[in-house]
């Protein structure tokens, strides 16, 4: 029989592989970016000189921070939208109906396809002359909205009004069908005898959503809820991808990309980071707290 | 009754109408591509819905993209990386998910603790000092290279440092989501089947092989197809490390090309975007269940 401080060498051993990676690559960066945003880091030898908190001083009165945070709150309207949606779509897959393998798939494949990949093709969607203006323009035609020969030409990617809004709607085609697997994982949980109760006592099918399949996929929404606020605040590869930060889509975390790879200013990019990191862990917080006391 | 049926038909009607509608929002960027990509006549590819049917059925349009982009390279490069990628990722998983799940040992419950709070860590904000980290890596590798005086053109810089597999793979070998996914998988293993294997003298490698592996085939599988198509489609940070063309996995060499010179064809643009994305949906169709029905056990 073994003691038990040969089964602590052997779950070390075992658990380094994993912990050394994590260490490099995971913890170790959390440490050195907070160190990166007191310090100008020069790239060429890595020398690093403390600043005196010049970068937070610099970004606290720059106009383009200012409004990559806005529009990163500006994306948590993407949540309750996707969150809604992805609950209702799933409620509607979740059938013994034929074909429901058919639909699940195919709403998952954006969720399945490379951003970089989707995105050239949304790209092409949200031209002024792209698809999305051609199919709005036949069905304003068909309705008799537009006159005959009429296009409708709205710069979807182009207009800084409109451009945040186009790559929260790519957002939610990506990320739609990642939702709807988890609340379907949610739904399944809940016994058919409830809904056919609910059924046989006269409830519609919209008091059946709100008073049966809201309340009791509950967990489900709060872990949900919590992810894409998450992802919301964090969006930025949809904007490095469709807009590149053009027409006013700077995010809060595409802010920090930019600093980093165009500007090559490490340290201001840091010290972005660090805020937002500290932004994250407030929101996952109070997320935990608000949803805790309602269980 | 026959006011019921009626219901039930209108009630059918209207949710098979609501699936196919929304299946039109998910589907129809591709849909779009597909048909582009196999029109030999580009001239009705703006107009809807005539886009949606091929206009002169052709795939010259894909012989071109071979012709014109090293599509080769990159599908060779995403070959490469998504498998060393899945390597990785589950020797990884599955060496630290063991003790988690079946060894007691001091600090268990604290290192378990740090590893899913790292879920809750913006990982984005570590691509910088992750980037630095490799440029001191390569820094490293090409002195250890001259000190030891092996010849200059092993080039060990990009071994490990920027612009190598190395450094765009490794990031993503230790994985919160991997770790967990194993220890839940290897916690449902009944201890007899343990305690019987180390009675006949099978040490914790054995152990972990021999009996915890085969049975968590299944939870290996998913892990593996999950892996497979993050790896696959990882575009970002690839896409800072890798500064070279040769090196560049589908993502994005294919985004590279068609957003600077090969722009101009959007019919060239659309065969790329169909053949990228035809190797993941032949895959997907494969091991669909495993995404869209068996993600219970990795939720809860």
């Amino acid at each position: 029989m073994k003691t038990s401080s040969s089964y602590t060498t052997i779950a070390y051993l075992f658990m380094a592989p994993a912990l050394i990676l994590m260490g490099i690559f995971t913890f170790w960066p959390v440490g050195f970016n907070t160190y990166l945003a007191f310090h100008d880091y020069a790239l060429v030898d890595g020398t690093a000189t403390w600043n005196n908190f010049a970068h937070f001083k610099y970004i606290a009165g720059e106009e383009l921070f200012h409004s990559a945070i806005k529009n990163s709150l500006l994306f948590l309207l993407v949540v309750p939208v996707i969150q809604l949606a992805a609950l209702v779509v799933a409620k509607l897959v979740n059938s013994k109906l034929p074909g429901m393998t058919f639909f699940r798939a195919s709403y998952y494949i954006p969720v399945i396809t490379a951003v970089s990949i989707a995105a050239v093709v949304w790209s092409n969607v949200y031209k002024y002359d792209g698809m999305l203006n051609m199919i709005l323009s036949w069905v304003g035609q068909a309705l008799h909205l537009l006159k005959a020969g009429e296009m409708v030409e709205i710069q979807w990617i182009g207009d800084p009004h409109i451009a945040i809004f186009s790559v929260m709607g790519f957002v939610f085609w990506k990320g739609i069908g990642y939702y709807m697997v988890l609340y379907l994982a949610g739904l399944q949980a809940i016994p058919a005898e409830v809904e056919e109760a609910a059924v046989l006592d006269g409830a519609n099918a919209w008091q059946r959503f709100w008073k049966i399949t809201v309340p009791m996929v509950k967990p489900t929404i709060l872990l949900c809820t919590l992810l894409s606020t998450i992802a919301a605040i964090k969006a930025f590869q949809e904007v490095v991808v469709l807009t590149r930060g053009q027409s006013d889509t700077y995010t809060a975390l595409f802010y920090v990309y930019a600093q980093a790879f165009q500007n090559y200013n490490f340290g201001r990019a840091a010290a972005a980071g660090l805020v937002i990191t500290f932004f994250c862990m407030i929101l996952a917080i109070i997320q935990f707290r608000f949803f805790g006391e309602k269980k | 009754m026959a006011t019921f049926t009626v219901r039930r038909v209108a009630g059918l009607s209207a949710h098979y109408a609501g699936l196919l509608l929304f299946m039109a929002f998910t589907t129809f960027p591709f849909l779009w591509a597909l048909s582009a990509a196999l029109s030999g006549d580009p001239s009705k590819i703006w107009l809807f819905p005539d886009a949606f049917v091929p206009n002169d059925l052709s795939l010259m349009w894909f012989k071109r993209v071979f012709e014109e982009m090293p599509f080769n390279t990159y599908l060779l490069n995403s070959t490469i990386m998504s498998f060393w990628t899945i390597i990785g990722v589950v020797v990884v998983s599955v060496m630290a998910g063991y003790p988690l799940a079946r060894l007691k040992f001091p600090g268990r419950g604290l290192i378990f603790v740090a590893i899913i709070a790292t879920l809750m860590l913006p990982s984005e904000v570590g691509i910088i000092p992750n980037f630095i980290t490799l440029k001191n890596f390569g820094v490293w590798a090409s002195s250890l290279q001259e000190a030891l005086h092996l010849p200059s053109d092993w080039n060990m810089r990009e071994w490990v440092g920027l612009n190598s597999y190395f450094g765009a793979i490794a990031p993503n070998f230790a994985t919160a989501f991997g770790i967990f996914l194993m220890k839940q998988a290897f916690e449902q293993i009944p201890q007899d089947l343990v305690d019987a294997a180390r009675v006949d003298g099978a040490n914790e490698l054995q152990i972990m092989w021999r009996v915890m592996v085969p049975v968590s085939i299944p939870s290996i599988a998913a892990l593996t197809i999950f892996t497979l198509v993050n790896a696959w489609n990882d575009y970002l940070w690839p896409s800072i490390v890798m500064t070279g063309k040769e090196k560049l996995p589908l993502a994005v060499g294919v985004f590279n090309d068609l957003t600077g010179p090969f722009a101009t064809s959007t019919s060239l643009v659309m065969a790329a975007i169909v053949m990228t994305v035809i190797p993941v949906l032949i895959f997907f169709a494969f091991t669909q269940r495993y995404f869209i029905g068996g993600l219970d056990g990795a939720v809860k």
